[in-house]
């Protein structure tokens, strides 16, 4: 596989984070290379929020490191890690349904003509390269004008993951883009997935769901109880397998068998 | 889902269907249609019940614009702050505050007019930054601190004048801004040759008593108007045209979504809190020197009258969404509606079951639209 | 949508009656009457009456509006805006001479005659160009009363201000006050206009002055919370209490023998006469020569008869 040829671009060793007396993280080792998709699995309250949230900025680790392309990294805010090229789509999306598909493609970011003191917004450009860059995510919007609102769950994902892309993110934490989704739209997610990917963009894809990591991942890192369970590659593990180690333990096996297999 | 069949692969050939009704749609369905209809049937009902009453002569229709100017620009500010996804309900007693501070200083304390006005706005700006910074310092809801100002702005107008001048209107603002550079951009009043001309030709009626006898009883556009077009013109510029325009939807739709990309929410907060403040202030000051005096219960009631016609105007209660334009039309619907039904003889108490059930239409219409636009469900 | 634009149409139908309704047309003149109350002030209803029957009476048309809350420059556009209208006459008050005197002069010198009733004085009155004044000089009327209070004995005194951003509320209690032969000071409170607010803010204060000699009220609003404050606390009948305007709990009170005396500027006559003179005026050119003090009249227990059968009607 291309994406070993490469160093990783963020690597975190042997995370630690505590809240208190509560410990969420507990030595977590986790690394993406440029044109994977690192697939982080994990049941809820395994501890996967709290380590995108570490690895996107926003907690500080109470231990370990995170190397940022070789070099070690302190990233004081989740504004520091998106400078340095880590962006996050956030399951909420962070778009804002009543704005149009432009003013939020650009929101934070606004292309600009300055005229005396007053900044006004470049709307012919931004309305371009929104139509363009939705284009290559196979995405036609009827105009760039249209509200996110009027967009189907799996476009908002498509306009989240076009924008953190357009901006330059070299790694892409994606919190469970799948999950509120229909079959035909995550189907479209997963192949918008793959596009970024091949464009030398490491992804960190979270999910629970066995089936849609493996239809895209590289690479598969079992979270559980704040705990890594260990890495396995494409091809080397079975969806059961994973599946059993997501639940940390036998008693899946057992409920599965009298649900046919379902789970 | 119900839209799936909208994914990426089924679009293309959908697009093209989609996109020729998209002009037609783009063009009909916007924020303000709501208050454009409103508009349109507003001046349709006054034209067949109230043509010949004096209404749309050059008096009436100054009457009418000039109280629509006044709720015009209280309704930018509110407009605005709403869009940011806050309210201000210290609007109406900024306005006898602003008032006050203007009398007090000019009539009281013997300043220069000029002096008073600009001490006035700094303290009024100042007093919508601590209110914004309250807000967002606490994260408590603006209607909660914004209605301690209301009382406390309100007290402290009827607690200066008693303590200081032992009454509760202090006039005299007209003798002392005779002469003073500043107060005719706000009291004065332009165009006068052209109502000399139509006063001349018999266009519209002169005086035919008194000392001005023969002179046109509208003399001029007063400065009120002129600055309620700018403001509207200015504010709907920055809204959607600017990045600032794009921050301030951007902090009213959903804040911690703006916070994530970097949009400074909490500064574009402050300053429609000041932005606010400033329409106020204007009001204030284009009354008291239209008027030479200031009264302790000026303004009551104003921000309810701001937010309604902002809510008529086709803004999104919770923010995130509206138009200045709209609000704009929003004012002119009220003033015309609230003089207009005087026009047409109604009994006045029953102008405000007119001002309700306006009310309700326009926010029903308003939904209905929000809805197409917005894919809300 | 359907069911939305319904609504509207019955609507639209239903305020085009109202429309109709209110908006009939006598043959004769038409005068405008402009006060300066709040829509919650209901001792206007006397007004409103006086008003109405006069216009029925005279046979002429007749029209009362207000500022919805009370604000003084909302009446400004108000009267300009009836002077717009073109009516015959405006009646009017005049509580702010800075901000009305403009509007109504320009009212009259496009050839609208003009009345000031109830509020201002009979200088600032010819200073307007108004025809004449009809009403009660406020400090004068609080004078007189301040003199009869200082002859019954009185020396201090409270004045329960329920309308105090009213500079002729103020006049009052300053008019007592210098009849009296008192400083007004502290004696003066802002009750504002919530009955229990102001019950309880007077009983605070005859709490914290225990030898206040009289009460003062300006009127209904602040005397109705005040009759209960003093039973409340045992003062009823016993304090000296004394109110501007009548209602029907002053009335009671002063049969009661709670309120010593009520200063009746008779405001019917100052909706009806107006009409009266004003009609005359443009039918026939006749004018009295005078204004017309429509008040003070001390109402006390004797002869009450006649105003307890109209207090908030016609009294």
């Amino acid at each position: 596989m291309t994406a070993f040829d490469h160093d990783p671009i963020v690597e975190m060793k042997d995370i630690e984070k505590h809240f208190g007396p509560v410990i969420a993280l507990n030595g977590v080792s986790f690394d993406v290379r440029p044109g994977e998709c690192h697939c982080l699995l994990g049941d809820n309250g395994a501890g996967k929020s709290t380590f995108i949230k570490t690895m996107s900025g926003v907690h500080k680790p109470t231990k370990g490191e995170i190397l940022f392309e070789g070099k070690r990294m302190d990233f004081a805010s989740p504004r520091d890690a998106m400078e340095a090229g880590i962006a996050t789509v956030y399951q909420d999306l962070a778009m804002i349904p009543l704005m149009s598909v432009t003013r939020n493609f650009w929101m934070g970011r606004e292309p600009v003509r300055r005229v005396g003191p007053i900044k006004f917004m470049d709307f012919k450009t931004a309305n371009e390269v929104t139509m363009e860059e939705m284009r290559k995510m196979g995405i036609n919007l009827r105009s760039p004008d249209q509200a996110v609102g009027t967009l189907s769950g799996g476009e908002r994902q498509t306009v989240a993951i076009a924008r953190a892309v357009y901006f330059g993110a070299k790694v892409l934490i994606l919190d469970e883009p799948t999950s509120a989704l229909g079959v035909r739209q995550t189907a479209n997610v997963l192949a918008t997935i793959d596009k970024v990917r091949k464009t030398g963009i490491g992804i960190v894809f979270i999910t629970h769901n066995v089936r849609h990591a493996l239809a895209v991942g590289d690479r598969f890192t079992v979270l559980n109880r704040g705990k890594t369970l260990g890495t396995a590659q494409r091809g080397q593990i079975t969806p059961e397998e994973l599946q059993d180690l997501m639940a940390g333990g036998q008693e899946l096996v057992a409920l599965e068998g009298s649900l046919g297999g379902t789970v | 889902m119900s839209d799936a069949g909208q994914g990426a692969g089924a679009v293309p050939a959908k697009d093209e269907r989609v996109k020729e009704i998209s002009g037609l749609r783009k063009a009909l369905i916007r924020p303000e249609l709501g208050a454009i209809v409103g508009t349109i049937a507003v001046f349709i009902f006054f034209f067949a019940f109230a043509a010949d009453s004096g209404m749309f002569n050059a008096q009436g229709i100054l009457n009418w614009s000039t109280v629509s100017a006044q709720f015009m620009i209280i309704a930018v500010g509110a407009c605005m702050l709403m869009i940011a996804g806050e309210f201000d309900l210290s609007v109406g007693s900024m306005i006898g505050f602003a008032g006050m501070s203007i009398a007090l200083v000019s009539v009281t304390l013997q300043w220069p007019v000029w002096i008073a006005i600009l001490l006035t706005f700094a303290l009024c700006i100042a007093i919508g930054a601590l209110n914004g910074f309250i807000v967002v310092r606490t994260g408590l809801p603006s209607f909660i601190v914004t209605l301690a100002f209301l009382f406390i702005l309100r007290g402290f107008t009827i607690f200066f004048p008693q303590l200081i001048e032992r009454q509760t209107i202090i006039g005299g603002i007209d003798d002392a801004a005779e002469g003073d550079w500043l107060a005719p951009v706000f009291g004065g009043k332009v165009g006068g040759w052209i109502f000399d001309w139509l006063g001349s030709i018999g266009a519209i009626g002169v005086f035919e008593r008194g000392t001005r006898a023969g002179e046109p009883i509208v003399d001029g556009i007063p400065m009120l108007i002129i600055w309620a077009l700018a403001l509207v013109a200015v504010a709907h510029v920055i809204l959607t045209r600017t990045q600032f325009g794009n921050w301030v939807f951007a902090a009213g739709g959903d804040a911690q979504a703006a916070r994530y990309v970097g949009v400074p929410v909490n500064r574009v907060k402050i300053l429609m809190f000041m932005f606010t403040a400033f329409c106020a202030c204007v009001f204030a000051t284009c009354q008291v020197m239209e008027f030479g005096s200031a009264g302790a219960d000026r303004g009551l009631l104003k921000e309810f009258e701001a937010i309604i016609a902002v809510v008529i105007g086709g803004a999104l209660l919770t923010g995130g969404y509206g138009s200045v334009i709209g609000a704009a039309l929003g004012a002119l619907i009220f003033g015309v509606v609230q003089q207009g039904l005087f026009f047409a003889g109604v009994e006045s108490s029953l102008f405000r079951v007119f001002l309700g059930v306006i009310l309700l239409f326009a926010v029903i219409l308003n939904t209905y639209i929000r809805r197409i636009i917005t894919g809300e469900r | 949508m359907n069911a939305f634009l319904k609504t509207m149409a019955v609507t639209a139908v239903a305020a085009t009656a109202l429309l109709g309704a209110t908006s009939a047309q006598a043959d004769g003149e038409r005068y405008v009457l402009v006060s300066h109350a709040p829509d919650s002030d209901s001792w206007w209803n006397t007004i409103k009456n006086g008003l109405a029957l006069a216009g029925e009476q005279m046979g002429v048309t007749v029209e009362y509006r207000n500022p919805p809350t009370g604000d003084l420059a909302d009446m400004a556009r108000i009267i300009e805006q009836a002077a717009a209208s073109g009516p015959d006459g405006i009646i009017t008050t005049l509580a702010d001479p800075d901000v009305l005197s403009g509007p109504i002069r320009a009212a009259v010198d496009s050839g609208i005659d003009v009345i000031i009733i109830n509020s201002g004085t009979p200088e600032q009155a010819r200073e307007v160009g108004a025809l004449m004044y009809v009403g009660q000089p406020e400090y004068d009327a609080g004078y007189a009363a301040g003199l009869r209070a200082a002859g019954d004995g009185v020396s201090s005194f409270l004045c329960v201000n329920h309308y105090i951003s009213s500079p002729s509320s103020t006049e009052r209690c300053q008019g007592f006050a210098d009849g009296l032969g008192v400083d007004l000071g502290n004696q003066m409170i802002d009750s504002g206009q919530d009955p229990s607010e102001i019950q309880n803010r007077v009983m605070a204060y005859l709490n914290a002055n225990p030898d206040t000699d009289a009460v003062l009220t300006l009127g209904p609003t602040s005397a109705d919370p005040t009759i209960l404050a003093l039973e409340q606390m045992g003062l009823a009948g016993d304090i000296y209490f004394g109110t501007f305007d009548l209602g029907d709990n002053i009335v009671q009170a002063i049969r009661d023998g709670v309120i010593q005396w009520g200063i009746d500027q008779q405001p019917y006559l100052q909706a009806y006469l107006p009409v009266v003179v004003m009609t005359n005026y443009h039918r026939f050119g006749v004018l009295p020569g005078n204004n017309i003090n429509s008040g003070p009249g001390f109402v006390t227990a004797d002869g009450l008869e006649m105003v307890e059968q109209f207090a908030g009607e016609y009294r």
